[in-house]
């Protein structure tokens, strides 16, 4: 466990730095409209990397830095230049089309040079698990940098962010303040992208950004409730990703998600006047058992008409509940089955077994003759394949036992299903449904009306 | 080796052959001497498993007199290619394709199968066999045999050209062995499992994978596993591919107290590796010198 928590202390120190800094330009970002400018931003930037790759300098090195630089200049650029296109079109159409060509002439580039591959599997994936105590270092100095001048100059860059034309500002004005804040923000963005991955880096500036402004208006506010939770988002994500052997990145994403959908039924549910809490809670439940017997209805209706398929929620009950296929056979179609389960699960040690011998004689004892190997190799070729006829055998039996299912589950199943949607719609809409029994056209007036 | 063969070859009367990776296009370039120009369709130093075929490649096919693949799903994306180009002579089976994988003493082999067109599942193999040198021998005899039954009137030129590879493999061989031999039965992490040929036929003992699936980041308790037990096995290098990122490799070396070896898994993927004695002759004395060893 100590080796676990060691290993876990810098991604979560470095998370913290990235959670001080990304949720508030996510505020920026939100206000401004354009939650994709970070990825345009972040591909320019590894476009420049790639770029300066090709040219023969390592990305860590001053002329990488300069060419990842320059093109985030070019890129914050574009984007101030989008501000006054965004009459005609959407600002983030354009935000989009950045992102695109970018990532495009990266792969181009690299074609030409594939030593630059490495650099962009780097910037989508990330490698905030084994972030360094040097880096975590340099991007808090980065930050402390960028976050006080942000402070220094806080007026003008949130009255650009919040509107489109600010009154009393001339448009070189506007121009200059996009521009600083478009390079800024790239310069953080590329500092984060290549330890955490575009998909965290994008998490971190939205979601926490996005809790924030649904429980408040006020800046100051929403800045610490989206450090809060994206600081605890981060650190569930970290232990999730350790206790359940999971990839960190994908699993702080995932994480900060599941922090979103809590803070969704916190607002509807906990932060409402308690009329509204009874009518928003009943809907949630409502549309829960909707939703559970659409599933089952759906469900049902799939085992009558094709009981040979793919059938994943009757394969989840059978798992939960462990009342399987093996019940709807005959007692010799019972024995095969769970023989041919047996015999599958044996010949896959056999080919483990062979396998591991093979291994062992690489570097221990006589080294095995290639005959030897081929022998071995053909010997788990057939176990494979003798496999493979025992999966046929279970698929098939479990077909027909499917078959038999299928109306001894599919129609008890639908109907129940049916019965609990209908009584869920009368629930739901009482007034319509009875008084378009008495009167349909009145019942159906009143509704418009 | 492959530059020369290329220049010496007269343009019009030489054969063209395509090879899927650099490997076997380097070793066809041997074989076939200057009655053969070889390309190949993946460049050097790319990564083959996730390589996008361009329309470049198709003509490149269309022209070929032979096309010569990895095979055991290596280079999947060859099938879907050469359907394209509706050359039946090149498709699986076919009289101007060679699967370089025939006859190979193959390790790893998996559960999971590709279904090829006849439906029959094969088990797939690891694909990396060209690492060990021994291997050269049976492809180099595959090779040999596809290129005089396209051209059987240079058949003398052919062998002697293959009799002079072979002998020459021989040398190297025997320097190669006598550089690991020290080695015997070391312990390594590799980056991804690349390196099974290679490890049997220099006795090196591949304990665990960094990536185990491609293109996943390894998660924390996979990497807190790999540095507890590459502590207890006394681990003492980590292995790694030129186009994977490093982060992950580094962290466990330096966790470990190891060394970083990069080694390349191509011909032409690191610098002083563009044929396919090169690529031993660096990867040997690279992994010999991270080891601690005197060049003999």
């Amino acid at each position: 466990m100590s080796d676990a928590l060691a290993l876990l202390v810098l991604p979560f120190a470095a998370s913290v730095v990235f959670v001080l800094m990304h949720a508030y330009l996510g505020v920026h970002v939100l206000r401004r409209k354009i939650v994709f400018a970070d990825l345009a931003l972040a591909q320019l930037s590894a476009l420049g990397a790639t770029v300066a790759f090709a040219n023969g300098y390592p990305a860590a090195s001053a002329a990488g830095f300069g060419y990842a630089l320059l093109f985030t200049a070019i890129g914050a650029a574009l984007l101030t230049l989008t501000r006054s296109l965004a009459r005609v079109v959407s600002q983030e159409a354009f935000v989009g089309i950045v992102y695109v060509v970018a990532t495009a002439a990266t792969i181009l580039v690299v074609d030409r040079s594939p030593q630059g591959a490495e650099h962009v599997k780097k910037i989508l994936v990330g490698s905030i698990l084994t972030v360094e105590p040097m880096d975590v270092a340099k991007f808090a100095a980065l930050y402390a940098v960028v976050g006080f001048l942000h402070w220094l100059a806080r007026r003008p860059l949130l009255a650009v962010s919040g509107e489109a034309s600010p009154a009393g500002r001339t448009q070189v004005a506007v121009w200059t303040w996009d521009f600083a804040f478009f390079m800024s923000f790239g310069v953080v963005v590329t500092s984060s992208v290549t330890t955490a991955g575009v998909l965290l880096v994008f998490s971190l500036l939205i979601v926490p950004a996005v809790i924030g402004s649904i429980f408040s208006g006020k800046l100051p506010v929403v800045l610490l409730i989206a450090w809060g939770v994206g600081i605890a988002g981060c650190a569930t994500g970290l232990a999730g990703s350790y206790a359940l052997d999971l990839p960190t990145g994908a699993a702080m994403v995932t994480a900060l998600a599941g922090f979103l959908v809590l803070a969704g039924l916190a607002k509807v549910l906990l932060f409402v006047g308690s009329e509204r809490r009874q009518a928003n809670l009943r809907v949630a439940v409502q549309a829960m058992l909707a939703v559970v017997f659409l599933a089952v209805l759906s469900s049902c209706v799939w085992l009558m008409i094709n009981p040979t398929g793919d059938q994943p929620l009757l394969a989840l009950v059978e798992r939960a509940t462990g009342i399987g296929p093996a019940q709807f056979l005959r007692p010799s179609e019972r024995d095969a089955f769970e023989n041919a389960a047996r015999d599958s699960m044996r010949f896959q040690e056999e080919v483990d077994r062979l396998d591991a011998l093979e291994k062992a004689a690489r570097y221990q004892g006589t080294p095995l003759p290639d005959d030897e190997i081929r022998r071995i190799a053909s010997y788990q070729q057939s176990f494979n394949e003798m496999t493979r006829g025992e999966r046929f055998v279970q698929d098939v039996l479990q077909g027909k036992a499917r078959t038999r299912e299928r109306w001894i589950i599919g129609v008890p199943g639908a109907f129940i299903a049916l019965l609990g949607l209908l009584w869920l719609a009368r629930r739901v809409w009482p007034s319509r449904l009875s008084g378009r029994n008495k009167d349909g056209v009145a019942a159906r007036d009143s509704v418009v009306t | 080796m492959v530059a020369t063969a290329l220049a010496a070859a007269p343009a019009l009367a030489a054969m063209r052959v395509v090879a899927t990776t650099t490997d076997l296009a380097a070793l066809v370039a041997v074989i076939g001497g200057d009655l053969v120009t070889v390309e190949s369709i993946v460049p050097a130093g790319a990564d083959p498993e996730a390589f996008e075929p361009r329309p470049g490649d198709l003509g490149k096919l269309r022209r070929a007199g032979l096309l010569v693949r990895v095979g055991l799903g290596y280079d999947y994306w060859l099938d879907a290619l050469v359907n394209q180009t509706g050359e039946q002579r090149l498709m699986r089976g076919g009289e101007a394709t060679l699967d370089a994988s025939a006859g190979i003493p193959l390790l790893e082999i998996r559960g999971q199968s590709i279904i090829n067109e006849g439906g029959h599942a094969h088990g797939m193999a690891n694909p990396h066999y060209w690492l060990d040198p021994e291997n050269a021998i049976i492809v180099t005899a595959g090779i040999a045999e596809a290129l005089v039954r396209i051209a059987p009137g240079h058949r003398d030129r052919i062998l002697a050209n293959r009799e002079g590879f072979l002998s020459q493999l021989e040398t190297r061989r025997t320097l190669w062995s006598r550089t690991l031999a020290p080695f015997a039965g070391t312990k390594l992490i590799a980056y991804h499992n690349s390196w099974p040929y290679f490890a049997r036929r220099f006795r090196l003992n591949v304990i665990a994978f960094i990536e185990p699936k491609t293109g996943v980041a390894p998660s924390p308790a996979h990497l807190v596993q790999l540095i507890s037990e590459g502590r207890r096995a006394q681990v003492r290098a980590i292995l790694h591919e030129p186009f994977d990122p490093e982060d992950a490799s580094r962290f466990v070396a330096q966790k470990l107290g190891v060394p970083l070896v990069r080694l390349a898994i191509s011909v032409g993927s690191l610098e002083g590796t563009n044929d396919y004695l090169a690529l031993f002759d660096y990867n040997v004395a690279t992994l010999a010198k991270a080891l601690g060893a005197r060049s003999p």
